[in-house]
């Protein structure tokens, strides 16, 4: 059972949108936006406890984005979303404190073992 | 001027490398660039030396024969004071004799005969003596004939040896044939006006033996003729006393005197070292002589010098052996080291000029391989955002039809979404492999073994290997460095190489693992199969990306070229040498450090 809120933040709709529905369906708070800045300015009145963020965005990287999120509040647990395979960026944004990368095209099943595990971390802490 | 210059050079040697792409023809161009420096080169060895050749053999020639002139000249100077002093000696006996206050005395027959006697005593060769009065009378005469009263007055050299005082004349056949020549001096009468004559005629062969002791071995024959030519003493082989000298001496004579007055004729073999000396070379009954004519002084011949042979024809033939000897073992030499510096220049070149090709295509080919990289990861990349979407499209539909009851074809379409996300899942693999191949992969450096590595990995293929019966051979060096590098993608590289080694192979064949220190920095690997080996083409292409000799469906095209980057991402190289029939031969360079990058 995942209790955190989960934030979808990814400039493609219809990946986020059914992200979105498929987590739902799954009995998962979730929430999509469409772009970093939007997604930053909803933060607060959002809450999410679990941020799923894609690498490349146009009017903002996932980078910048995650280093916003942890600024704001560090327990937030981040999910980068990567479309470059193994890339390096997947691993700079490990070491700028996010929880794990995941590639798309993205299997659901592994998606949601990782929020899963996030959520674990965050009932924890 | 210069850019001319070069043009001619150009056509003389071509570039070896015209044409290059043309491989047939690559092997023509250093033919002709061999050519045309070896030409260059024998032209600049050959042309001087036929020069100097050329001038040495007239300057020696010329040497020798100013040599033979001097000499000849000198020889026939020599006989020539030697006659004429003789000749002076005859005539001063005669003019000795014949003192003005013994006229009365010698009309004496006793007093003449004494005096014959006396003379023929020295000189055995005097036949008569006669003593001729102031008119031109015979008055007194010993010898052969009677006393006939001739008188001379009339006749040339009466007239002459009045107005000189003395007269040698030209040889006649007088009595018994044999043939004389005559010496008169003329003094003055002691008692009466004009003057008295004294006539002595003396044997030719006087003089023959003459010449004949003073004949030096230097000539081949010497003789005397008049001033029309006619012979006067006995040559040995050119002619007979009384005729006409066969050498016809008195046309070359002319021809001097031509040359003399400036109206040149072609005979360029006349001579005249010194007055009075004429030298002619001529042709004589298929022989070349020499032969040489003098003036005598006080004395109406020429004195004539042969020299049948060339004084140095040894001396010259040696010479010219020698020259040509020289020459021909120059030219030999040159030959030999001219083709051996142009065949060396060429190889040379053509070895340079393959290496060259060698670091071009190579360079050509990562450069092609990162463009197909870079392409294929944009593509990839592309095609990554709408397959995420389908992906979770496709995911979605299966998530609704499993909460869905069942429903009309439920099944079919469940068939049919499977399918879809099966090939949504193979777009993917192609899609992560094509990234994989072009991004940079986070590498986790540590200290390896290669030879541990290698090890694991056939483990891991020892069984397919077993089933397909190959034999895997290990040649690794233990003392090998070990490196700094990314465990995971040594492993994948040595494990796509070995993978196409087995399927290159089939069954039945043999794959050889070594390692090797190559030096402080770098070691190699090499992966060498026995199996059919590739074709130039094939192997040109071995690395693109897509690129495969397997069957569709049994390849992707992607193993060799991801090894490839995971190579270059690791610093090192990767070079491939096949041939059809011999097998192939992969050759990974690694680094022992990697260098630091900035990412």
């Amino acid at each position: 059972m995942i209790k955190s809120k989960v934030l979808i933040i990814d400039d493609e709709v219809e990946f986020a949108s059914t992200l979105c529905q498929r987590l739902k369906l799954r009995g998962i708070a979730a929430i999509d936006m469409f772009s970093g800045t939007e997604g930053l300015k909803n933060l607060v009145k959002i809450n999410p406890g679990i941020v799923i963020l894609d690498l490349k965005m146009p009017d903002m990287s996932g980078l910048d984005v995650l280093e916003k999120i942890k600024e704001h509040d560090p327990s937030i647990e981040v999910i980068m979303l990567t479309g470059h395979g193994s890339s390096g960026s997947g691993a700079e944004a490990k070491r700028k404190g996010a929880f794990a990368y995941a590639m798309k095209p993205l299997d659901i099943t592994e998606l949601i073992d990782t929020i899963q595990s996030a959520d674990n971390k965050r009932n924890k802490a | 001027m210069r850019r001319k210059h070069r043009l001619w050079l150009e056509k003389l040697l071509p570039s070896p490398l015209e044409g290059k792409d043309n491989r047939v023809g690559m092997g023509h161009g250093y033919k002709y660039f061999s050519k045309g420096l070896s030409i260059i080169l024998m032209i600049l060895v050959f042309v001087p030396l036929g020069l100097i050749s050329i001038l040495a053999h007239y300057q020696y020639e010329q040497l020798l024969q100013d040599e033979e002139m001097y000499q000849l000249v000198l020889n026939l100077e020599e006989a020539q004071n030697t006659i004429e002093e003789f000749v002076s000696e005859l005539q001063s006996i005669v003019k000795f004799v014949a003192r003005d206050d013994r006229y009365q005395e010698l009309l004496d027959p006793k007093e003449l005969k004494a005096l014959f006697i006396h003379l023929k005593n020295e000189y055995p060769g005097f036949a008569d003596i006669e003593i001729i009065d102031s008119k031109g009378t015979q008055k007194a005469y010993f010898g052969p004939y009677t006393l006939q009263d001739h008188n001379y007055s009339d006749q040339a050299w009466y007239k002459e040896v009045l107005l000189h005082g003395v007269h040698i004349s030209n040889v006649f056949s007088g009595f018994r044939n044999v043939p004389h020549f005559v010496i008169a001096a003329s003094r003055k009468h002691p008692q009466k006006e004009g003057h008295w004559v004294l006539r002595v005629t003396i044997d030719v062969k006087t003089l023959q033996k003459f010449i004949d002791t003073s004949n030096t071995s230097y000539a081949d024959d010497m003789f005397l003729v008049d001033s029309e030519c006619i012979v006067q003493t006995q040559p040995r082989k050119y002619g007979k006393i009384g005729e006409k000298c066969v050498l016809q001496i008195k046309e070359d004579m002319a021809m001097d005197h031509l040359k003399q007055t400036g109206q040149e004729e072609e005979q360029t073999s006349i001579y005249t070292e010194s007055p009075g000396i004429v030298i002619v070379k001529k042709t004589f009954e298929g022989e070349e002589i020499t032969h040489a004519v003098a003036d005598l002084l006080g004395t109406p011949w020429k004195l004539v010098f042969v020299k049948e042979q060339y004084l140095y024809a040894d001396k010259w033939l040696q010479f010219k052996l020698k020259l040509v000897t020289m020459i021909l073992s120059c030219v030999i030499i040159a030959v030999f080291v001219i083709l051996e510096i142009s065949t060396a220049i060429t190889n040379h070149l053509r070895e340079s000029d393959k290496k060259r090709q060698q670091l071009y295509s190579e360079a050509e080919q990562s450069n092609k391989l990162a463009s197909i990289g870079r392409l294929a990861a944009g593509v990839a990349h592309e095609i990554n955002n709408p397959l995420s979407i389908i992906n979770q499209k496709t995911g979605l539909i299966q998530d609704f039809m499993e909460m869905t009851d069942d429903f009309e074809h439920k099944e079919m379409m469940k068939e049919a979404h499977e399918s879809i996300q099966k090939n949504v899942n193979r777009c993917k693999t192609i899609t992560h492999r094509l990234l994989g191949f072009a991004r940079v992969t986070d590498f986790e450096t540590e200290e390896i073994d290669v030879n541990v590595i290698l090890r694991e990995v056939i483990d891991f293929l020892a069984k397919e290997a077993m089933y397909n019966q190959i034999r895997i051979d290990f040649n690794l060096d233990e003392n090998v460095s070990k490196i700094i590098s990314d465990r995971s993608s040594l492993q994948q590289i040595f494990l796509n190489i070995t993978n196409n080694a087995i399927d290159a192979i089939g069954s039945n064949g043999t794959i050889t693992l070594s390692s090797r220190q190559v030096n402080k920095s770098t070691i190699q690997v090499d992966i060498t199969d026995d199996g059919p080996g590739m074709s130039y083409e094939v192997r040109k292409r071995i690395f693109e990306p897509f690129f495969t000799t397997k069957e569709t469906g049994k390849g992707t095209g992607l193993g060799l070229s991801i090894t490839y980057g995971l190579v270059k991402k690791l610093g090192g190289n990767i070079r491939v040498i096949s041939e059809i029939g011999k097998g192939t031969t992969f050759e990974i360079t690694l680094l022992i450090q990697q260098h630091e990058k900035t990412s």
